[in-house]
């Protein structure tokens, strides 16, 4: 049917709080939507241990690193930072999000720089 | 005076009569690192806020590396001073309970997401296989408390690097001498040419290692003022560095080292599963060993002497 766009809710196999748009339809596309919810499903599974919020923090490289292997993991595949991200923007304006500056972080507490005892021991080689 | 304060302590405690004894003196102050027991081990932590209760003072603790739902407050019985003999007090009693630091007990589950119930259950395993059986208040939900003291990544310097670390130390504290800024290769320098050098190892795959070094500058340029300069060198940092200039861009392999020294803490403070951040820890060791063997091209075998870096241009320092 190529009249008025079909409504997300009232295909199968899409989740009904997905926000995303089917990739464009054709003939055989329902393979490609499974994947499609696949992918989206790992990602929200994946938010649970890494919250998007603190992609916007100073541990952001770590954290967009630990969603690139949750989902290599997950699906088998590579996926790049910029992948990550997009996939993010699906259900995230990231720009929105308010970095938790008063979070309790080592980052925010000054102190000087300090070489462990263990430095000044000698080793066996 | 010399009424007994006894009598008064039906009431409510706070007011001191005035010749009450040193036990209720503030051992501990806000912002302070010290020791604390939980269970049968001691854990780093910081110390919140200091209250004085009763008569007696209370200190909310926050755990170092371990989520924020497990701070509490506790009493100065259970604190300890940071010190070395203390430390080793912990490391006793971390031998006792069998611990290996990098030990994976209770977090195989953390790797596979769960729905909520199971997170639950799992929370409840973690609870008796760690120490702290303490009930967790549920915050948000999205944040579960899967964090964990056993995961300090544990980042092995190199033992030449560990020398250069000393000589480092030598010279700024017992010398009085400074790296002379800015630094050429600087830190952006260095994160580059390890970049290059993995690219032509690996040909094209450096997806993960280009983030990670990005990580690497991020943490550099917060951290270097916080928490990575001697005492005696920040008055060049404010000297040299100003508002709009990374210190990536300033600062070289000397300072990028002491980075390493602290990275595990770092990484203490973000949530990440357990065989991503051994990937990680093997990606941070070869970076390190690419700086051993460049270690003579990067790093300064000597520092300038007292006031090095300003000497002739006449900035009228009044020390």
């Amino acid at each position: 049917m190529e009249g008025g766009r079909e409504k997300e809710e009232e295909q199968d196999g899409v989740s009904v709080h997905s926000p995303c748009k089917a990739p464009p339809s054709s003939a055989s596309s329902l393979p490609k939507e499974q994947q499609e919810v696949e992918l989206e499903l790992r990602l929200l599974e994946a938010l649970e241990i890494y919250p998007p919020v603190k992609l916007r923090g100073v541990h952001r490289h770590f954290v967009l690193y630990g969603l690139m292997e949750f989902l290599r993991k997950s699906l088998d595949r590579h996926f790049s930072p910029d992948e990550v991200l997009q996939l993010l923007d699906r259900f995230y304006n990231l720009e929105m999000l308010k970095p938790d500056d008063e979070e309790i972080d080592i980052l925010n507490h000054e102190e000087d720089f300090c070489l462990p005892q263990s430095y000044f021991v000698k080793e066996e080689p | 005076m010399g009424s007994s304060s006894k009598e008064e302590t039906a009431t409510d405690g706070d007011t001191s009569s005035g010749d009450t004894p040193p036990s209720n003196s503030n051992l501990f102050s806000e912002g302070e690192r010290v020791l604390a027991y939980h269970g049968p081990r001691i854990y780093e932590a910081k110390v919140q806020k200091a209250e004085l209760r009763k008569k007696e003072w209370k200190y909310f603790v926050h755990y170092l590396g371990w989520n924020k739902n497990w701070d509490e407050w506790v009493g100065a019985d259970r604190l300890m001073k940071l010190t070395e003999e203390n430390v080793m007090k912990q490391q006793a009693l971390d031998k006792k309970q069998g611990v290996d630091k990098s030990s994976k007990s209770g977090r195989s589950s953390q790797s596979k997401p769960k729905s909520s119930a199971d997170a639950k259950a799992d929370k409840e395993d973690l609870k008796n296989t760690a120490p702290k059986g303490r009930k967790r208040k549920s915050d948000s939900g999205v944040e579960k408390d899967n964090s964990s003291m056993e995961k300090l990544v544990k980042i092995q310097i190199p033992s030449t690097l560990k020398k250069q670390l000393v000589d480092d130390w030598d010279f700024v504290t017992q010398q009085d001498k400074l790296v002379k800024l800015p630094r050429s290769p600087n830190v952006d320098d260095i994160l580059t040419k390890y970049l290059e050098y993995r690219s032509k190892k690996d040909g094209i795959m450096t997806d993960s290692v280009g983030e990670i070094l990005k990580g690497i500058r991020c943490y550099f340029d917060k951290a270097l003022p916080v928490m990575l300069l001697y005492k005696k060198e920040r008055q060049q940092y404010n000297e040299v560095v100003h508002h709009d200039v990374s210190p990536s861009t300033i600062y070289g392999a000397e300072h990028l080292l002491r980075l390493f020294v602290k990275f595990p803490e770092l990484l203490a403070y973000v949530n990440i599963e357990e065989e991503t951040l051994i990937r990680l820890q093997q990606k941070l060791m070869d970076f390190l060993k690419f700086l051993q063997k460049n270690q003579s091209t990067f790093f300064l075998s000597a520092y300038d002497g007292p006031k090095g870096v300003s000497e002739g241009k006449g900035k009228g320092k009044d020390d």
